[in-house]
């Protein structure tokens, strides 16, 4: 009963960016990526609850810029081969997505203390959930209409709308040529007979109007094609170290 | 309720998690699997998502269990009971939460001895920065050394 036996892999490629700036069109080329503003129309018009979208490109190290509440910060991935836990995706490093809300009244995206402010103050850089000083950040601030009553299908709204932002990145991310990445992890589900059984548990928020989860999106880190753990009852439900590691979960908190 | 700005995990902080790196890395631990639970309105939900939970770990027959939990208040009320139905199991069982000095713990049992505190901010509150209490690392490998006490006390 000793060795171990491997289950599936996950290859994550790392590709990454170097420069984020406004052009005529979106595309990821040499490092460079480019937003174009125009898609914000559409992006307006496809959600009955926002009122406007504002997208701005925050640079390394220049964070003395004030932001509504952070409602989440993503990553962009995509599945190049295989579903979320196993095959490839691919993953831009260098730059994130943060997520900001409001209401066009004012009232803040959050229910339990908002993080509203100079991003410089309201956010610790370099851990796991957040980016570094030197990466560049996609700053997405979206105001929903006013006079709605505070629930869930606010903060719904604003994740809907930003993932459909990031979508068209994905798209481009998945046809890019894998051997052009700077990094290349692999990741190995595996049994380790005779070793000390563990499992990890993360109680995550399933209730109220800020507190949602979507599990195994149709795109690491995702929201379209999730389930909802408000949905789905709260139950326990059991993911793959892989499937975790791959981006299962969009904290909606 | 009760995630607030800077115990909030985001996105990206499922996607790098430190606590999944540092227990899928240990050659003497075999990783079964990460489970999510969710934290349902009312008390006879929160008791069955819990009891449901324990049941799951006994049936995979997990020698010991890690459980974080990136909210606070009232959803300690959930992380208790889970903790006490899994311990209730006879499963060894270590706690990651943010505590401080703000976020003692409204309910508390027997099998919450072990409980690591990633409370990172000076005055040990929400501090409603964003990152500021996190699990990192250094968290996850404390929670890993106290399970493997606990899973080594069992057996001896």
């Amino acid at each position: 009963m000793d060795g171990e036996k491997l289950l599936r892999r996950l290859v994550i490629k790392c590709f990454h960016i170097n420069k984020v700036e406004f052009g005529s069109k979106n595309s990821i080329n040499d490092n460079k990526l480019t937003i174009d503003r125009n898609v914000l129309g559409e992006l307006v018009e496809s959600e009955d609850l926002i009122d406007r979208i504002e997208i701005d490109i925050i640079k390394p190290r220049q964070h003395d810029k004030f932001v509504n509440s952070i409602m989440d910060i993503i990553p962009i991935s995509t599945k190049v081969l295989g579903r979320i836990g196993d095959g490839v995706t691919h993953t831009l490093t260098g730059v994130y997505v943060m997520l900001t809300g409001i209401d066009a009244e004012g009232k803040q995206m959050a229910e339990f203390g908002s993080s509203e402010g100079i991003l410089e103050e309201q956010m610790v850089f370099g851990r796991a959930g957040t980016p570094s000083k030197e990466d560049y950040i996609i700053h997405v601030d979206v105001t929903l209409r006013a006079g709605i009553p505070f629930e869930r299908k606010l903060p719904l709204a604003a994740h809907t709308v930003c993932d459909k932002f990031i979508q068209d990145f994905r798209e481009i991310l998945r046809e890019i040529d894998g051997r052009s990445a700077s990094e290349s992890h692999e990741y190995y589900d595996k049994m380790r007979p005779g070793k000390k059984k563990v499992v990890i548990v993360k109680q995550i928020a399933g209730q109220g109007a800020m507190s949602d989860n979507i599990i195994l999106a149709d795109d690491p880190s995702g929201f379209a094609g999730g389930k909802s753990i408000i949905d789905i009852g709260n139950v326990p439900m059991i993911l793959s170290p892989n499937e975790y590691r791959d981006g299962a979960l969009r904290a909606m908190t | 309720m009760g995630i607030g700005p800077s115990t909030k995990e985001t996105t990206l902080h499922h996607f790098r998690d430190p606590l999944l790196d540092v227990v899928s890395q240990d050659d003497d631990i075999d990783l079964l699997g990460v489970v999510v639970v969710g934290t349902p309105q009312d008390n006879v939900s929160k008791y069955f998502v819990g009891q449901r939970l324990a049941q799951w770990m006994e049936s995979m027959r997990a020698d010991g269990v890690i459980i974080s939990v990136d909210s606070w208040g009232n959803s300690h009320v959930d992380y208790a009971n889970t903790i006490e139905e899994i311990g209730k199991k006879n499963i060894p069982v270590v706690g990651l939460s943010f505590i401080g000095n703000q976020a003692k713990f409204v309910v508390s049992n027997k099998y919450m001895d072990t409980i690591v505190d990633f409370n990172k901010s000076k005055k040990g509150i929400e501090t409603e920065v964003v990152g500021e209490n996190n699990v990192n690392r250094l968290d996850s490998k404390k929670a890993l050394a106290f399970l493997k006490l606990k899973m080594q006390k069992k057996e001896d």
